[in-house]
């Protein structure tokens, strides 16, 4: 009896012992998976169509609403039109003015919004009454006054001027119109254009037609029972009239013909957005669903997916990579996007071509596999801390015509995925044949490279497209130079723009004094250069030189942190080449004019004054602005750029007082406070 | 007596509602690390979260985007996870993670299905104990940064409004602040391996750190495992706080920044506000709500709905934890010119200045405040950052249920004393935000 007791009491002390000294090197067990509820919401429906799904949950005192009328989607014949109807709900009903409709609410906290065929509003329980009755008067009662449409239509057209210049948008735009055509309305986007055609009869039978309880649901979450929200619902909607939608078929959509690069010119970008896409006829109650999600969450629906671990944790081209595959009733696509540097947008295309490839030719690996299914099993649970989930299952039930047990056998056909079913509906979903790579980004730099892509030794056509989706001829990254124009021509006209050739031969020295700033610190600058061809620039801090050049007109040295170096006989050169103090007075050997370029949105004339730097003159000015120097390293090219602004006049002759030098992503700014035209230096300054 | 009726309802209105408490625990374990527990078993979820007390704010000069390419770091792997090892242990047990820094913290957490928590601290104590830090991790995510800055900064439309690198670098002179949290590339190609490895000595203490553990679980089972999993990490010598005090703004601050990604300009005034946890902070929360938020908002309806001068307008606080900064803008609409905005602000500024908000806008901004208290608690993940971040930067976790008094306690004469104090317009940045081919023209 005694043994038995201190036996009990060993085990219990090793076991004590166990738990304090784990085991770190490998990962602890998960426990038992977390008991789930699924629960359905209350429901019921008004006779004019309009039906209601009610979830209550007291553990906050807040209750939101969502509307939402579930018609087939349809072409707009002006798009905006859906915009306009949406932002003039809410300015005015027949029984409350904007001012007081928007104070009351802004008074209740509360908050409250309209799409063109839905509505939201939430609050805090205790006012939640009053706050469904004003989403109601908005959304049932509005007035459509002429003042608000002029007001409305005028923002609609500022506004979508502010994404002309965005690459993601403007990508994401055209990507949707080249998977669906202009014509459908997946496809068609808003202008400026389409916006000004619209009339206020446009917005109001939009609105007649398509704002109807017919297909409408109704969600309303939170602390509030069933009978209150049928109560307020009864009241507030019943008279809302049904009128059956105008019921049109979509336009089909068409895969590309052959796998095809689509480029969209975006001088500003300094990331080419790739997107690979192709359309599938996917709904959630097909078969297929199932391994078509997982298949994606493979390929591209996470951090750990082969898009993701290849482009950017193996080669650092993104900060993210991924894709998604849809499911419609009407049309759907599968796409994988990521945002890339300018440098590497060819190669990210090929990586891109790779993976989708290799998902439909590579069996999965059967352990990765099963830490996707875990992962969808994982979500499933997790999705339920929010209480809504409850509902939108339920409604998707209804709208998708999806079976009753669809959410409740979720998991089960998640897990009857095999590694055959991802090779099946890759090959039938991914059509690698028929791939449209839409790729926005700048031209004169990406351009090049990415017509040579080539895929299975066979080269990728690359056509080309304006931000609005129209095909174009290849644009001219690098315009033709007119007839008669050359490097002296091009001199001589910055010669003129500067102070004209008397003015610019009587300058013997010029000294510049200055401010140099990088991120946390500012240096002294000196530049100093004589017509003879001598030249001295010096970078100090707080007196002391920093950094020093010295060219004596045939060889120099740099000091830098207190090591000289003498230059190579080739920096000899090129230093000769550029040495002067107004040097665009000789056009000196080998100099020569090669393109017209654009620089930040500027057409420049592009003189190339060895094989490493280009200088850039405005066409339009005739100054110059901007130095170009590309070096190789490490099997790397990196360019540094010097931008020249802010011209002032000296003594008649121009200099630029603001130089801006960028080193990759590194900007010094150095700011000119001082010029002086041959006085403050001396031989001695270049020695 | 229709007033005593008004009156009555203004009454009813103002009861605060006695929601939901947010119940925890807290206590320190021997080595410093202060342990936060938050008990809620009506979740299927837990979350667990390691807030470092370090962020950009602790570079050395020179190392700007030190603390956030760290960040990035710690996720190549530990003595026990290998490289690249790290999201797919997480996705494989179905739950998700991230990771954030600010100027003042570092933020990593992991939520799961409740069932799988003690992986998120095994994960969690493998990175404060021994992490891999080695040079493929520092030239990978050397590229990702930088790509990372291009999407987020370079290529984005207002990128450097919405990431401060435009505004903060004229508004801080001495502190850190004055650097981007992205920080420079060539400061971070300068960084060898040795100093990120002395980074982490400094600065990844456990006694540096606040441990949350949200959601599901038992408590007593909880803390044997956090003591099991965190109780032998060793603690490091104490982290010196920044302490660098700021000369006062005395004349306006004349900028102009242009963004190659925009067409339409932007007009902002920039003030400088203290840090976070202190009084005014509050107030200027308010004051933004008064200005911008809502369409009865002082300048959305007068700029934006009546005198259609602006796009949009805007107007936020951001809480630092030395200092703020207070960000008031417009876009405008046509040919407004960038001045008319700037006049109007002002001319709004002044009214909150010499005027009294109205007893009703007061009991707006009461009603506001509350709906925001009663939804800032509404997710696990949620509730185990704010724990962590009113430990860390404020110094007192009990503001997540108390926070709410303060905004209470608010009076309408405060807001317009600090109105006073902090919107003048010689102590703040005036800058014109310009699309980049206004460049050009200039």
């Amino acid at each position: 009896m005694k043994f038995k007791i201190l036996t009990l009491f060993i085990v219990c002390l090793i076991a004590t012992n166990a738990t304090a000294q784990i085991d770190r090197s490998t990962m602890p067990k998960p426990g038992p998976a977390p008991k789930i509820n699924l629960g359905e919401p209350d429901q019921f429906s008004l006779s004019n169509g309009l039906e209601v799904l009610v979830v209550e949950n007291n553990k906050l005192p807040r209750v939101s609403v969502r509307l939402m009328i579930d018609n087939k989607p349809y072409t707009a014949d002006k798009p905006g039109t859906a915009s306009l109807v949406s932002s003039l709900l809410g300015t005015g009903t027949k029984n409350i003015s904007k001012d007081e409709f928007n104070e009351e609410i802004d008074f209740l906290g509360a908050s409250v919004g309209f799409g063109s065929e839905s509505a939201y509003a939430s609050s805090l329980s205790k006012f939640f009454p009053r706050v469904m009755e004003l989403m109601a008067e908005g959304a049932l009662n509005p007035v459509f006054s002429q003042e608000e449409f002029e007001s409305e239509k005028a923002k609609l057209i500022e506004g979508l001027k502010s994404n002309e210049k965005n690459v993601e948008a403007i990508g994401s735009r055209v990507s949707s119109a080249l998977a669906y055509g202009k014509n459908h309305p997946y496809g068609q986007f808003t202008t400026p254009e389409s916006v000004e055609s619209i009339t206020l009869a446009d917005v109001k039978n939009m609105y007649r037609n398509y704002f109807s309880p017919k297909n409408a649901y109704m969600v309303v979450v939170g602390d509030i029972s069933k009978k209150e929200v049928k109560k307020l619902v009864k009241e507030h909607f019943k008279n809302w009239k049904e009128e059956t939608p105008p019921s049109e078929s979509l336009p089909a959509v068409r895969d590309a013909q052959y796998t095809q690069i689509n480029f969209v010119d975006m001088p500003n970008a300094v990331q080419s957005q790739i997107i690979v896409q192709n359309t599938v006829d996917l709904k959630m109650s097909d078969a297929d669903y199932f391994p078509v999600i997982v298949a994606n969450q493979i390929l591209g629906g996470s951090f750990g997916s082969y898009l993701n671990m290849n482009l950017r944790e193996d080669k650092g081209y993104t900060y993210g990579a991924r894709s998604s595959i849809g499911s419609s009733r009407y049309a759907a696509r599968f796409r994988a996007s990521a945002g890339v540097r300018n440098a590497v947008t060819d190669s990210s295309v090929v990586e891109f071509v790779k993976e989708i490839k290799r998902i439909r030719t590579e069996d999965v690996d059967k352990d990765k596999l099963e830490d996707v299914k875990k992962k969808f099993a994982g979500s499933f649970v997790m999705q339920l801390e929010n209480p809504s989930t409850v509902a939108n299952y339920a409604l998707n039930i209804k709208t998708k015509k999806l079976p009753e047990d669809f959410y409740e056998t979720f998991l089960e056909k998640i897990n009857a995925v095999t590694v055959a079913d991802i090779k099946r509906v890759a090959n039938k979903y991914l059509k690698v044949d028929n791939l449209r790579i839409i790729v926005t980004g700048k031209g004169s730099e990406v351009v090049e490279n990415l017509e040579k892509v080539t895929v299975d030794g066979k080269r990728v056509p690359v056509l080309y497209y304006d931000k609005k989706a129209n095909k174009i001829d290849k644009p001219e990254f690098t315009k033709p130079i007119p007839e008669g124009v050359d490097a002296a021509s091009v001199y001589q006209n910055y010669i003129k723009a500067i102070g004209g050739k008397d003015k610019a031969e009587n300058v013997n020295t010029v000294y510049l004094k200055g401010d140099a700033t990088v991120p946390g610190a500012t240096f002294q600058y000196q530049e100093k250069r004589t017509k003879s061809g001598k030249s001295s620039v010096e970078l100090k801090m707080g007196g002391n030189t920093v950094q020093k050049m010295i060219f004596d007109g045939e060889k120099g040295y740099q000091v830098a942190q207190g090591q000289r170096m003498d230059y190579t006989e080739e920096q000899n050169m090129a230093n000769k080449k550029i040495a002067g103090a107004v040097r665009e007075l000789n056009v000196a050997d080998g100099v020569e004019l090669v393109a017209i370029e654009s620089i930040d949105g500027q057409d420049a004339y592009a003189v190339k004054i060895n094989e490493t730097t280009k200088e850039f003159y405005s066409v339009e000015t005739g100054l110059k602005i901007q130095t170009a120097t590309t070096v190789e390293q490490m099997g790397q090219t990196a360019t540094t750029t010097i931008d020249y602004s802010d011209y002032k006049e000296v003594k008649g002759i121009k200099f630029p007082f603001k130089l801006t030098q960028k080193v990759g992503p590194m900007e010094i700014e150095i700011n000119i406070e001082e010029v002086k035209v041959n006085e403050g230096v001396s031989d001695k300054d270049f020695e | 007596m229709k007033r005593t009726f008004n009156l009555l309802l203004l009454f009813c209105m103002s009861i605060p509602v006695f929601a939901q408490q947010v119940e925890f625990t807290e206590y320190d374990l021997d080595n410093g690390l202060h342990v936060i527990l938050h008990q809620d078993n009506t979740v299927p979820v837990a979350t667990v979260g390691v807030m470092y007390h370090v962020g950009s704010k602790d570079e050395t000069e020179g190392r700007t985007g030190f603390a956030h390419f760290f960040e990035h770091l710690l996720f190549e792997g530990t003595k026990n996870i290998e490289r690249g090892e790290w999201f797919n242990i997480v996705a494989a047990n179905g739950g998700s993670n991230n990771a954030n820094t600010s100027q003042d913290r570092t933020f990593y957490y992991e939520t799961f299905p409740s069932n799988a928590i003690e992986i998120g601290l095994w994960m969690e104590s493998e990175r404060m104990l021994h992490p891999i830090i080695n040079q493929i991790g520092v030239d990978t995510q050397n590229e990702v940064v930088k790509e990372e800055k291009r999407s987020r900064i370079d290529n984005a439309p207002y990128g450097k409004v919405a990431y401060a690198t435009g505004i903060n670098k004229h508004l801080f002179k001495k502190h850190p602040y004055k650097n981007s949290v992205i920080g420079t590339m060539d400061d971070l190609n300068a960084a060898q391996l040795d100093e990120f490895i002395a980074f982490f000595e400094k600065f990844y203490g456990p006694n540096n750190a606040t441990l949350v553990v949200a959601g599901n679980f038992e408590k007593n089972e909880m803390k044997k495992m956090v003591q099991d999993y965190f109780g032998s990490i060793k603690s490091k010598p104490e982290v010196k706080r920044v302490n660098i005090k700021e000369d006062p703004i005395k004349e306006t601050i004349v900028k102009t920044e242009y963004d190659s990604n925009i067409q339409i300009p932007l007009k902002v005034h920039v003030y400088r506000i203290p840090g976070m946890s202190h009084r005014d902070s509050y107030v200027m929360s308010m004051i933004s709500s008064i200005l911008t938020d809502g369409k009865s908002s002082r300048l959305y309806k007068r700029m934006v709905d009546d005198e259609k001068v602006a796009l949009q307008v805007l107007a936020f606080p951001r809480p630092m934890e030395d200092y703020g900064t207070y960000v008031m803008g417009a876009l405008p609409m046509g040919d407004t010119p960038l001045d008319k905005l700037a006049e109007i602000m002002d001319d709004e500024v002044e009214k909150l200045r010499t005027e009294l908000i109205s007893e009703r806008e007061f009991q707006k901004l009461q009603n506001k405040f509350e709906n925001r208290f009663v939804s800032s608690n509404s997710s696990i993940q949620g509730i185990a950052s704010s724990l962590a971040t009113y430990n860390v930067l404020y110094g007192d976790t009990d503001l997540i249920n108390e926070e709410i008094e303060i905004y209470r306690s608010i009076t309408r004469e405060e807001i317009q004393e600090v109105a006073q104090k902090y919107l003048q317009e010689n102590k703040r940045l005036d800058l014109d935000y310009l699309p980049e081919s206004d460049k050009e023209q200039k």
